[in-house]
């Protein structure tokens, strides 16, 4: 369930994110780093003007590289943002330790299952996260971001899953005893060929 | 520093005494009292400073044991070692215990040592209130840590999230244990954070203006204000989550009108600033370390400073950072993403300022220096993952896995802990007067270094690859298994290394040679004295022009200002807070134990609350009042003195003469954090009101003319209160003060009169979240009420037994601080509670 | 004592300016203020983009009230007033750039 092995737009745009950040970081710790040993090597003698260290690297290069890194950070999120396009649209329901999940079933109507979250391939859906006791939070790594499922609101959080097949999924937020094996698999049908539910055990009570 | 244009105000120097006479004749007076009545007695910044140090240190090994079980734990996927309820309390209290008791207790520990000594004071502000810090934090570390032996510890997660950490969920007392038991040691944090305010701003050497003291105070001014700022927040949270678990009041429980996001907000409120708390000593640290191990002065004070004033003030625009995931529109997210990667800024701005030093310097590469280094590379790294965190699409990703916890680790321990390592053996030659044993210290600090990024590196991978924080087996995940097995194996190593540098330090404080005085040849004034450190500091007070390392000879020979104990109190001088111009002298306490009585009463109150003895607690409170009164004693005189000649043409009144005492300031910093509680408070009944799912609320039962007869009756009894403050200062040399303080007595009493009427006509709190707020905004009207009347009844008291005159103004200009604070923050409840009666 | 009230003020309009904003925000999500029309767009961006303005001109008559000359008061003072302009052009920008209640 690695977050660097995305299976949605979510994720991907997000590893992205990531594996420039560690770039980015890379080169900054290495050029302190340089800087350093420098520093102390050199032999004594007149030091750089006090504002080429406080002005121009301190406020200077780091401000250029955190508004193109926000700014970086903005558009992703504006891209993952649900949005009212008429998304499929899942419900999630959190408890003390499991979920309840409520999708459009293979005939079209909505169906509720246990630990198991169908959606279709291909297409971006929209669930909808309440908790009925504490706080949880709803997670599929290789899809994309954690939102929390809190007892009296309802967040909404889009994702998609680019092909068939299954993700494991989690809670993310401490929630008691049993948060270690709260776990949860979304499987990922072809549109229009909704798993044999006899055979995965979605509704497995 | 400009001599010449300072000499123009220097006073001249006293005559050279015999340095050993004043030595006996000081430490006569300011040591503690021999034997176990000098541990129950002492206020001595020196004695308590270190104390709170050391049992910091030993916080922090209970702390790294059970982090270490952590690691064993998690080792393989289905660790045995410990069940999961166990787990949950090992995990919640290795967090509790780190930030609260000691990360916090340990910067306090290093102001209250270090600032009089840096600054060139005798003794902190307000030596009782060092030690009453002291024994609430005992006491209150003491009674968390027995929950742990009694295994009903805290199991909730060291941020304690409601609803799991309410009654329904943890139906027992570990929540209870956490709630208590933290407030009782946060009540050491505010005191610790009044005293270094206005220690700093008030007790520094001669003519030292605040634009050019050591960089130390700029820190732990920021530090301080921050907590000031910072800690209500939490006190508040704490407060009303205590009341929902005790009473059933419902601040953050949805189906009644509360929210649990509410306790998210005053969490997070404090808990970011709460880093940069952490982070600011620890950098004031190295601003000091690093000029004298490179042989110079730091670059860029001026913007050093500036850095320090926007981390105070950033810092508090972060906390959303941590509630990302919670379902908050992107545009606030927004706003915070963007003040959390400019805090960066100033971070940065530090860092460079740092590593120019270094560069326009000569560095020695001493063993505080290593620690140095390894601050460099540690902190680097966790400033950047910071940034990253900071990221709003990145953080639903990364939040609440291990990557956090690599995260936090990096900073905390990069930020805290190794500039801490730095600081310890940097001052270690003045806390036990000798040197180190060679090599110990630099074998400590590689297995350090090696352990912790053996630690922490691989974990901000485990957390990318999925493993979330807090769970106990991952039998599933066989890819998270080699870099855990790898965490715990360093975090062996990384253990080691700590008890290796315990280790040393106990061999250089027992073992070490003698060390000769200022042996790192630093400027500041901490080392123009003896080694180890006399309990009264310096012989006589620095005078401008030698306010550095260099006067010590004649410092202690009695040429500064103050030498000596001539009239056998513990004096020090007091100066005005920008320009340093010496103002007055403070007579501080003695030796005494009434912290130590004062905190066991206030335990008794927290013991009570605990055992769920409600019905007893009001006993505990009038202890707690008798005990404080007791406090007042001390502060007045029953006559009026003559000038003390500091120095030759430095003619200083003592304090029971002057407004504008260090009591007094004392009690503006007081207002400043009850009025930040008070914000909170103010925050929450509009975060309620306008985010809450469970509003409108339902009808309300304050209708009709009584309420605001009442309201009307207790806020005009109130000002009665303050217009007799006033007048009874004016008349504080006749009978007059007297009978004006009585009647601010029975105004004050005619105002809790009205308000415990109104207590009778409010709806139950219980039913819903509005109207458990307005019994806490009443509550908070009641007990401010009941301390303006004592500090009226403390009025008359002085005004009876002589201890006011025509230049001693006793307590009053403290009554009608508070008195005017009382009647404006009832002012502004009763018109918050109108407004949401007409709307 | 006068020069460090004046090196806080930027810093302290910036706090007062990002509480204020931040309220707005939630009180407009939660009364619908994103669906009333206002002149150059709906209320809620109106009503918090024009606080934000209105302090960065309060920021920029810090700035210029602030005294000038190489002491080190007075660059203080300067600093701060610079730390708040730049914060709260910063930390508000999202105002203008990202969906407001989504």
């Amino acid at each position: 369930m690695s977050t660097l092995d995305p299976a949605g737009p979510s994720a991907s745009l997000v590893a992205g994110l990531w594996w420039a950040m560690l770039i980015g970081a890379g080169l900054i710790t290495a050029f302190v780093l340089i800087l350093l040993a420098v520093a102390w090597r050199r032999p004594e003698g007149k030091g750089a003007d006090e504002r080429v260290w406080t002005l121009g690297l301190g406020v200077g290069f780091v401000m250029t590289v955190l508004v193109a890194l926000v700014g970086y950070g903005f558009w992703v999120g504006e891209r993952i943002l649900p949005r009212d396009d008429g998304a499929v649209r899942v419900t999630a329901e959190a408890r003390q330790w499991g979920w309840t999940f409520t999708q459009p079933g293979p005939d079209g109507a909505l169906l509720e299952t246990r630990d198991v979250l169908y959606v279709p391939a291909g297409v971006p859906f929209d669930i909808e996260i309440t908790a009925t006791d504490v706080i949880h939070s709803f997670w599929v790594p290789r899809l994309g971001g954690k939102m929390d499922a809190v007892p009296g609101r309802v967040n909404v959080a889009r994702l998609m899953a680019d092909a068939p097949g299954e993700h494991e999924g989690l809670c993310a937020e401490f929630c008691g005893i049993g948060h270690s094996v709260m776990r949860f698999t979304v499987v990922v049908y072809e549109p229009g060929a909704f798993p044999d539910l006899t055979v995965s055990g979605g509704d497995d009570e | 520093m400009s001599d010449a244009k300072r000499s123009d105000v220097t006073p001249q120097a006293n005559p050279p005494q015999r340095a050993l006479t004043l030595h006996r004749e000081l430490t006569a007076v300011w040591s503690d009292l021999p034997g176990w009545r000098g541990v129950l007695a002492s206020v001595n910044h020196t004695t308590i400073g270190l104390r709170f140090m050391a049992t910091a240190g030993v916080f922090f090994a209970i702390g790294g044991v059970l982090s270490m079980l952590i690691r064993a734990q998690l080792a393989t996927p289905r660790g045995a070692f410990l069940d999961t309820a166990l787990y949950n309390q090992i995990f919640t209290m290795h967090g509790s215990i780190m930030m609260f008791l000691f990360a916090i207790p340990m910067l306090e520990g290093l102001a209250l040592w270090l600032l009089p000594k840096i600054l060139g004071a005798r003794d902190m502000a307000f030596p009782r209130l060092s030690a009453l810090g002291y024994w609430c934090y005992l006491f209150g570390g003491t009674i968390i840590l027995l929950s742990l032996l009694a295994g009903v510890a805290p199991d909730g997660g060291w941020f304690m999230y409601t609803p799991l950490s309410d009654k329904t969920y943890t139906p027992g007392i570990n929540a209870d244990v956490w709630l208590l038991g933290i407030t009782f040691v946060e009540i050491s944090a505010v005191a610790a954070a009044v005293e270094i305010t206005v220690t700093i701003l008030r007790c520094r050497s001669a003519h030292m203006p605040l634009s050019r003291m050591p960089l130390m105070g700029w820190y732990m001014l920021g530090t301080s204000v921050m907590m000031l700022v910072g800690f209500p927040p939490l006190i508040l949270g704490s407060i009303l989550l205590e009341m929902e678990r005790a009473f059933g009041w419902p601040f953050f429980d949805v189906a009644r009108g509360g929210d649990p996001l509410l306790w998210q907000h005053l969490f997070w409120l404090f808990g970011h600033p709460e880093v940069y708390i952490i982070f600011l000593p620890a950098a004031g640290a190295l601003s000091t370390i690093i000029p004298v191990m490179s042989r110079t002065t730091i670059l860029g004070y001026g913007a050093v400073v500036a850095a320090v004033l926007g981390l105070v003030f950033l810092s508090f625009g972060l906390w959303v950072h941590h509630m990302f995931t919670v379902g908050i529109p992107h545009m606030a997210l927004a706003f915070f993403s963007a003040a959390s990667a400019l805090v960066a800024v100033p971070t940065a701005v530090q860092v460079f300022a740092w590593i120019g030093t270094i560069w326009k310097g000569r560095p020695q590469l001493k063993l505080p220096m290593l620690y140095v280094l390894g601050f460099f590379l540690t902190f680097v790294m966790g400033g950047l993952t910071g940034v990253m965190l900071a990221i709003v699409p990145f953080n639903w990703q990364a939040h609440d896995t291990a990557f956090v916890t690599a995260h936090l680790h990096y900073v905390l321990i990069g930020g805290f802990v190794f500039p801490l390592m730095a600081a310890l053996t940097y001052w270690m030659p003045l806390i036990c007067g000798r040197a180190r044993v060679p090599k110990l210290g630099e074998a400590a600090f590689w297995l350090i270094l090696i352990g912790f990024h053996g630690t922490f590196f691989i974990m901000h991978l485990t957390g990318l690859l999925g493993m979330p924080r807090r769970i106990d087996i991952y039998p599933d995940n066989p890819e998270w298994v080699l870099p855990n097995l790898v965490s715990s194996i360093f975090s062996m190593v990384l253990a080691m290394g700590f008890a290796l540098f315990v280790f040393d330090m106990v061999m250089q404080w027992f073992f070490g040679a003698l060390s000769r005085r200022n042996p790192w040849q630093a400027p500041t004034l901490d080392w123009a004295m003896a080694l180890p450190a006399p309990a009264y500091n310096f012989a006589s007070l620095p005078a401008p022009g030698r306010d550095d390392a260099a006067a010590a000879v004649p410092l202690a020979r009695g040429e500064g200002i103050l030498p000596g104990a001539p009239r056998g109190w513990r004096e020090t001088l007091v100066v005005e807070p920008g320009s340093g111009r010496p103002d007055h002298i403070a007579v501080l306490p003695d030796n005494t134990i009434l912290p130590l009585a004062t905190a066991a009463v206030i335990g008794s109150f927290f013991m009570l609350m605990l055992a769920g003895i409600y019905w007893l607690t009001p006993v505990a409170i009038m202890a707690i009042v008798l005990v404080v009164w007791r406090w007042g004693m001390v502060m007045g005189t029953g006559q009026d003195h003559a000038p003390v000649h500091a120095a030759p043409g430095l003619p200083l009144p003592l304090h029971w003469q002057v407004r504008g005492t260090l009591a007094y300031g004392g009690a503006v910093a007081t207002l400043v954090a009850d009025g930040s509680l008070y914000a909170c408070l103010l925050f929450g009944v509009g975060f309620l009101s306008v985010v809450a799912p469970g509003w409108p609320a339902p009808e309300s039962g304050l209708t009709g003319v009584w309420p605001a007869v009442l309201v009307a009756v207790a806020l005009g009894a109130m000002a009665v209160g303050s217009v007799t403050a006033r007048l009874a200062e004016a008349g504080r040399g006749g009978d007059l003060a007297r009978q004006r303080a009585l009647l601010g007595v029975a105004a004050g009493v005619l105002a809790l009169v009205a308000l415990a009427g109104l207590a009778l006509l409010l709806d139950d709190p219980r039913r819903h979240a509005r109207d458990a707020l307005r019994g806490v905004l009443l509550g908070f009207a009641v007990v401010h009420g009941v301390i303006a009347a004592l500090l009226a009844l403390r009025t008359y008291a002085d005004a009876r037994d002589g201890r006011m005159g025509p230049s001693r103004r006793g307590a009053t200009p403290v009554w009608r601080l508070w008195q005017d604070f009382a009647l404006a923050t009832t002012a502004v409840s009763a018109l918050l509670v109108a407004g949401q009666e007409l709307f | 004592m006068r020069w460090v009230v004046g090196m806080m003020a930027g810093p302290v309009l910036w706090a007062v300016l990002f509480a204020a904003v931040y309220a707005l925000h939630g009180i407009g999500c939660a009364w619908g203020w994103t669906g009333v029309a206002a002149p150059f767009g709906s209320l809620h961006i109106v009503a918090m983009a024009g606080v934000w303005l209105a302090g960065l001109v309060l920021h920029v008559g810090i700035l210029a009230a602030a005294p000038k000359g190489p002491a080190r008061e007075a660059r203080l003072h300067r600093m701060g007033a610079w730390i708040g302009l730049v914060a709260s052009g910063l930390t508000l920008l999202p105002v203008l750039l990202t969906s407001t209640c989504g």
